[in-house]
């Protein structure tokens, strides 16, 4: 998680004028990424919601506070004639700051706090709360850690294996552990060095063209979506499932459960709304889905895979398009087909290379590859897109 | 032929011809009783594990099944009466049989015996070399709660959530799982029966044989109620061959506002746009 929220908020209010200087359509550079700093990754980067060309400087007192995910809401009143009013500031969500040792409890009731951030783009009264202050003591909350962070666990040792010698994708017996921190946020072709945010925003839009091989029609697509902050995102507006090798870029991790009696492996997705899916190794087909969906194109497609020697090797196919297949909004259509290559190197380490073949929307099959970090002696964090929604 | 009919057909055959190899003797005497002509085929035995103990669900060689849908409702109206609520929980229980407006109609994951009334059932997908079972739902939210069978305690502080934390133990043959930790963001079953962040659930699951899982739950929430009261039994039926799909309660939601929380009848506590 990036640390620099104190700071880049600081900069930001000092700025203002700066601010609303920035052409509408995007920002560039610097400013940019200390706007993203301001938050941890969790579940929109802050222009989809937020009007970065309107800094804000509330004082309130708070009143309400909502701990959930994807987002905490601090609910203060704020004066005003004739009446006051009542506010909302978002701050990171109840997993992260929990994380970092913040709870409910840290702003009481009552406190008059100073919130720096910016309006919320509907008009309505929410501000990003990038930094917040409590008046009485000057002190900062729900920013950097409170106390000290638990330490972090690092994962080392041979990759493990099952008795026959294939290596397992999840724990070792008796153990447990996920796998988090995604070495990318969104897909870039191999071979390809953009800058982006931790949720796949260009840091320059300008290098659109070069993150895959686009359709034109895809490219204008993609630019669209980037130009407007990935605020399109159907996970973000309605908790759409992060199907496609997005599920394998979710901060909250993903998890295996291999279940070599029934030749299938369970993948339990951390990110959206916690779903479940199965990939099957028991030479099936891709032959319909089981179960009443024969026909339906589905968010988390239909997998079989095999072993070739350490890899594991699913063949993806058999998507709708009700969704985003990756972070930084690469469109796709019902014609996708993916190959996802799975190695565990060692213990700590998975490296996931996929290949996107969708003749639609693509000029050619592309690859991308990253890895995720083995998180060990932990269960997956609960997260539920729909924590915060009525 | 489809693999989901193979596959059911080979457990249908397996089942049938594990129950004639076991039960011919008896059999013969139940024909010559009379009795159990309800059932054509009778059913297997329960399955075990080579340490003896029950297998939950799907049998090893067997292919997979999953347990369709059967606690619907924990208070039967005849009992109301005898159940011990605090005067609000039954306020709110009554004013949920006008007012049936339930989270899971919003995708909302909704644990505890709720997790068994979805109409497309259950499996329960049982590891014992990691000593936890998973309990999959097909409808709802399609995810997973996780019974801990490693005999644990619970942590001091549990965050509470909307599956909470389950840890089970055997009484015999029977798996007895309590959870704890279960947040207030859904309704336990799909009366809208009460609860708070206090309750302790503990639920009784006895696979009676191949084909029945019975299903007792306890409601221990001194936050809803004067004292824990029990259920009765109620079973749920094996459907071999029945694999998990993808059903996603978000594809065609027809109230996308209430998701989103522009609806001003719902809880205004959270009335926050994404």
């Amino acid at each position: 998680m990036r640390r620099l929220f104190v700071s880049g908020a600081t900069a930001l209010a000092a700025r203002g004028g700066t601010l609303r200087a920035i052409p509408s359509g995007f920002c560039h550079g610097l400013l940019l990424i200390l706007l993203v700093a301001a938050y941890a990754s969790a579940q929109h980067t802050p222009g989809a919601k937020f009007d970065l060309n309107e800094p804000l400087v509330l004082t309130g007192e708070v009143t309400q506070i909502d701990w959930a995910n994807p987002y905490v809401h601090i609910l203060m009143k704020v004066p005003g004639e004739p009446l006051p009013a009542l506010w909302a500031v978002e701050v990171d969500g109840a997993i992260i700051l929990g994380d970092r040792g913040w709870s409910a409890e840290s702003l009481p009731f009552g406190e008059t706090i100073r919130v720096e951030g910016f309006a919320a783009l509907d008009g309505s009264n929410q501000i990003s709360g990038n930094s917040v202050i409590m008046t009485s003591t000057s002190g900062s909350v729900y920013a950097g850690t409170n106390g000290t962070p638990p330490a972090r666990p690092v994962a080392s040792g041979p990759t493990p294996r099952w008795p026959d010698g294939r290596p397992r994708l999840g724990p070792p017996p008796g153990e447990t552990g996920y796998w988090g921190n995604p070495s990318r946020p969104a897909m870039v072709e191999d071979g390809v060095n953009v800058e982006m945010d931790a949720y796949g925003l260009l840091n320059d839009i300008a290098d659109a063209g070069r993150i895959a091989p686009m359709q034109p029609w895809a490219q204008g697509v993609y630019e669209l979506r980037q130009r407007m902050f990935l605020r399109t995102d159907p996970m973000f507006l309605s908790c759409k499932p992060p199907g496609g090798p997005r599920q394998y870029q979710q901060i909250y991790g993903v998890q295996f459960v291999e279940q070599p009696d029934f030749d299938r492996v369970f993948v339990l997705v951390g990110g959206g709304n916690r779903n479940r899916r199965v990939i099957y190794t028991d030479g099936r087909d891709h032959v319909g889905q089981i179960g009443g969906n024969d026909d339906n194109p589905l968010f988390y497609g239909h997998g079989v895979a095999t072993w070739e020697g350490d890899t594991f090797v699913v063949d993806m196919r058999r998507f709708n398009e009700d969704f985003w297949f990756d972070n930084g909004g690469l469109p796709h259509t019902e014609q996708l087909q993916m190959t996802e290559r799975f190695t565990r190197v060692d213990m700590r380490t998975l490296r996931y290379e996929v290949t996107i073949n969708d003749p639609w929307t693509y000029t050619r099959p592309w690859t991308s590859t990253w890895t995720l970090e083995w998180i060990p002696g932990q269960e997956m964090p609960y997260f539920l897109c729909q924590d915060n929604r009525p | 032929m489809t693999i989901r009919s193979m596959n059911t057909m080979f457990a249908k055959t397996a089942a049938v011809l594990l129950a004639l190899v076991l039960t011919t003797g008896s059999s013969l005497a139940a024909q010559q009783g009379g009795a159990d002509d309800e059932e054509a085929e009778p059913a297997a035995p329960t399955p075990r594990w080579p340490d003896g103990k029950p297998i939950m669900g799907s049998v090893p060689g067997q292919g997979v099944g999953g347990w369709g849908a059967g606690v619907t409702t924990l208070p039967r109206d005849q009992e109301l009466d005898d159940i011990p609520f605090q005067p609000w929980a039954r306020a709110v229980y009554d004013i949920r049989q006008i007012d049936q407006f339930e989270p899971h109609t919003r995708c909302k994951a909704s644990g505890a015996s709720r997790q068994f009334s979805t109409p497309y059932g259950t499996e329960f997908v049982d590891i014992p070399e990691l000593e936890r079972l998973y309990i999959m739902d097909n409808g709802g939210p399609n995810s997973y709660r996780i019974v801990f069978l490693d005999g644990r305690s619970f942590p001091e502080d549990i965050v509470p959530t909307n599956y909470g934390y389950s840890i089970g133990h055997w009484e015999g043959d029977t798996l007895v799982v309590e959870t704890r930790g279960l947040n207030e963001k859904f309704w336990i079953d799909t009366r809208g029966t009460p609860h708070t962040e206090q309750l302790k659930f503990i639920e009784r699951l006895t696979r009676l044989d191949m084909n029945t899982m019975q299903y007792q739950a306890t409601i221990d929430d001194s936050g809803a109620y004067t004292r824990p009261w029990t259920t009765i039994d109620f079973n749920l039926r094996w459907r071999p061959g029945a694999e998990l799909f993808e059903y996603i309660c978000q594809q065609a939601n027809q109230g996308p506002e209430l998701m989103l929380g522009s609806q001003e009848d719902v809880d205004n506590t959270r009335f926050f746009v994404p």
